[in-house]
C-alpha cells in the first residue's frame, strides 16, 4: 500500500510519515499543491492525505483537479480550520474523509487504513475474532457459543471494532462512526462503553480480546 | 418626571405669569379710566371687569397654550424618543448599524453622530478582540498537532521504559485537554464572528433526548448516580442535529460531573406553549446565587477548589448558550445550593413550518 502525504508543515509531515510507515505503508511526502498534483499523476497511490492549507495551490483545488482528471484515489483531507462548512465543501469536492487538526495520530492512521481498504473487503455477514462472532444480519453476538445480550449502541461499537480486528481504533473515529458526533464531547463516554462491552465479551472468557492502548485508542485482537 | 411634562408645566407657568401681568396692566388701565370718568368709583368694579376680561380671554389662551405646548414639546422630543428606542436595541452584534439621523442638522443630529462614532469605535475594538481569539486559536492548532503527534509517536516506541511511557501518556492527556479548549475557543470565536452556519432542519427532538438519556445513564453508572427520564413528549423542532446533540451531551455530562456520589439526575421534555421545554435537574452541590449569573461566562469557574476536582474545558456552558441562542431559544439555570440544580432549555417548536 502506497500513500501520498501532502503537508507543508515539515514536523507534522514527518510524524505522519513515521506513523504510517510503522503500519506498513509506503509513504511519499510533498510539501505543496503543485508538487502533489504532479506526484499523484505520476504514481498510482492507494490513498492521499491532503492538507487544505498549502502554499500555492490549496488542498481543495488539488482535490478538484484530481477528480476532474478522473483520478479516484481515496483522499483524506486535513484542516486546521475545522469548520462544519469546510467538511461539507471538502466532501462535495470529492474527498472521502475529513479530519480536523489537531488530530490524534491513531485517528489518522485508522482513517487511512479504512480508506485504502475499501475494495476487496471480507464481505461475510458474520464477523469473527477468535471465538467471538457477530452476525451483522441478525445482530446476534456469541462468544464460545454463548449468546451475549447487547444494547443497540454496544452492538454498533462492537461491530465497528470487529470490522478492523487487530487494528487500533481512535476515540474520535469511534465517536464519529458509532455515535455520529462530529465534535469531541470531552466526556469519557467511549471509555465507559468499552468497559461495559468488556464486561460482556471478556469478563468470563479467556483470552481477553478488547484492549485499551493508553493515549491512542482501542483494539480487538486475540493475542495481547 | 419626563422632559415633556416639565417643559409643559414651565410653559403653563410662564403663560399664567404673563397673563397675570397683562391682567394687572388691564386692571390699572380700567381703574385709571374709571377714576377719570366717574371720579372715584369703588375699586371692586374695575377688579370685576378686569377679572372678567382675563376669564374670557386669558383662560382659553391658557388652555390653547397648554395644548400647543404639549404638542410642541412632543414634536421637538420625537427624534429623542426615536433615538432612545434605537440606542436601546444596541448590543454587540448590531454595532455596525448606524442610528437614524433626523436630517435637520440640529443638536439631536449632532448627538446621533457622536453616538454613531462611538459605536463604530466599539465595533472596531470588539472585532479586534474577536479576531484575536480566532487567530490565536488557529495559530495554536499547528503546534498542538505537532506536540500531540510527537507524543503519540513516542508512545508507540516499544523500547520506552514504563515510567517514561506513563509520563508521555499523562502528557498526552493534558495535550488532549488543551486541544479541547482550543477547539471550543475556536468554535465560539467563529460563532461570535457569525462564521458558523447551522444546518437547520425539522427533527424529532424527543428522539435526540432519548438517545442522550441512554448515554447519560452510562456516564452516571460508575458514580452510582440514578438517571430518570420523567417525560418525553413527541416534539419536532427546527435544529442542527449535531449541535443539538452537543448541547444535550454537554448538559448531561455536567449533570453527572457536578453531582454527588449516589445522587440523581432527572430529565424531561415537554411542550410548553409554543416551545419545547427540556429540563435537566440534578442533586448536585448547587451553585451559590452570587455565581449563578456568571456560569455561562467563558472559562468562569465559580469555586477554585471545585475546578481542580472536575475535569472540563471551562467552555461547556458557553457553548450550550451559543447553541441555544443560535436556535432562537433560551436557557436558564436555577439552583438551591446543597439541594439541586436545574437547567431549563426552551427551543421554538418547528412543526409544520
Amino acid at each position: 500500500m502506497r500513500v501520498l502525504v501532502v503537508e507543508d508543515e515539515k514536523k507534522t509531515a514527518s510524524f505522519v510519515r513515521k506513523a504510517l510507515q510503522a503500519e506498513g505503508f509506503a509513504v511519499d511526502v510533498c510539501h505543496d499543491g503543485d508538487e502533489a498534483l504532479a506526484a499523484a499523476r505520476a504514481t498510482p497511490f492507494d490513498g492521499i492525505v491532503l492538507d487544505i492549507m498549502l502554499p500555492g495551490r490549496d488542498g481543495l483545488s488539488v482535490l478538484r483537479q484530481l477528480r476532474e482528471r478522473k483520478n479516484a484515489t481515496p483522499v483524506l483531507l486535513l484542516s486546521a480550520r475545522g469548520e462544519v462548512n469546510e467538511r461539507v465543501e471538502g466532501l462535495n469536492a470529492g474527498a472521502d474523509d475529513y479530519l480536523p487538526k489537531p488530530f490524534e495520530l491513531a485517528e489518522l492512521v485508522a482513517r487511512v487504513r479504512a480508506l485504502t481498504r475499501r475494495s476487496g473487503e471480507n464481505k461475510s455477514t458474520v464477523l469473527r475474532v477468535a471465538d467471538l462472532t457477530l452476525d451483522t444480519v441478525t445482530h446476534r453476538a456469541q462468544r464460545d457459543g454463548a449468546d451475549i445480550e447487547l444494547t443497540a449502541r454496544e452492538y454498533r461499537l462492537l461491530e465497528f471494532l470487529m470490522h478492523s480486528p487487530g487494528r487500533l481504533c481512535g476515540r474520535m473515529m469511534i465517536l464519529e462512526k458509532v455515535w455520529d458526533y462530529d465534535f469531541d464531547p470531552g466526556t469519557n463516554l467511549v471509555d465507559v462503553y468499552i468497559r461495559r462491552l468488556r464486561e460482556k465479551i471478556d469478563a468470563n472468557f479467556q483470552p481477553k480480546l478488547l484492549h485499551t492502548v493508553r493515549g491512542s485508542g482501542y483494539l480487538l485482537k486475540e493475542a495481547p | 418626571m419626563t422632559i415633556r411634562t416639565r417643559l409643559t408645566f414651565w410653559y403653563a407657568g410662564i403663560l399664567t405669569a404673563s397673563l397675570l401681568v397683562i391682567g394687572f396692566g388691564t386692571y390699572r388701565e380700567i381703574d385709571e379710566r374709571l377714576r377719570h370718568e366717574h371720579h372715584r368709583e369703588p375699586e371692586e368694579h374695575a377688579l370685576a371687569e378686569a377679572g372678567e376680561m382675563i376669564f374670557q380671554v386669558g383662560l382659553p389662551a391658557i388652555v390653547l397654550g397648554l395644548l400647543g405646548g404639549w404638542w410642541l414639546t412632543r414634536r421637538a422630543l420625537a427624534p429623542m424618543t426615536k433615538l432612545t428606542d434605537a440606542v436601546e436595541k444596541i448590543h454587540e452584534r448590531n454595532l455596525r448599524e448606524p442610528l437614524p439621523r433626523t436630517g435637520n442638522n440640529d443638536e439631536l443630529d449632532r448627538l446621533t453622530d457622536v453616538f454613531n462614532g462611538m459605536l463604530a469605535r466599539l465595533d472596531d475594538s470588539f472585532n479586534r478582540t474577536r479576531e484575536f481569539t480566532l487567530h490565536a486559536s488557529h495559530e495554536l492548532k499547528t503546534p498542538l498537532t505537532v506536540l500531540c503527534g510527537e507524543t503519540e509517536t513516542a508512545l508507540r516506541d516499544d523500547s520506552l521504559a514504563p515510567a517514561e511511557r506513563e509520563r508521555a501518556a499523562s502528557l498526552l492527556d493534558e495535550l488532549r485537554r488543551l486541544t479541547r479548549i482550543v477547539d471550543g475557543l475556536a468554535l465560539l470565536a467563529k460563532a461570535d464572528a457569525g462564521q458558523v452556519a447551522l444546518k437547520l432542519e425539522p427533527m424529532r427532538f424527543d428522539e435526540l433526548v432519548r438517545d442522550n438519556f441512554a448515554d447519560a445513564q452510562i456516564l452516571a453508572e460508575p458514580h452510582g448516580i440514578r438517571v430518570e427520564l420523567t417525560a418525553c413528549e413527541e416534539i419536532t423542532v427546527r435544529g442542527d442535529r449535531h449541535r443539538l446533540r452537543q448541547l444535550l451531551l454537554n448538559l448531561a455530562d455536567n449533570a453527572v460531573k457536578y453531582n454527588q456520589l449516589r445522587g440523581w439526575v432527572t430529565m424531561s421534555l415537554r411542550r410548553a406553549g409554543d416551545a419545547a421545554e427540556l429540563t435537566i435537574a440534578n442533586s448536585g452541590p448547587g451553585i451559590p446565587p452570587e455565581i449563578l449569573p456568571r456560569v455561562f461566562d467563558r472559562f468562569y469557574r465559580g469555586d477554585p477548589a471545585h475546578s481542580q476536582a472536575v475535569d472540563g474545558c471551562g467552555l461547556g456552558l458557553s457553548i450550550v448558550q451559543w447553541i441555544v441562542s443560535a436556535h432562537k431559544g433560551s436557557v436558564k439555570i436555577e439552583s438551591m445550593p446543597g439541594i439541586s440544580t436545574t437547567v431549563t432549555v426552551r427551543l421554538p417548536l418547528g412543526a409544520n413550518r
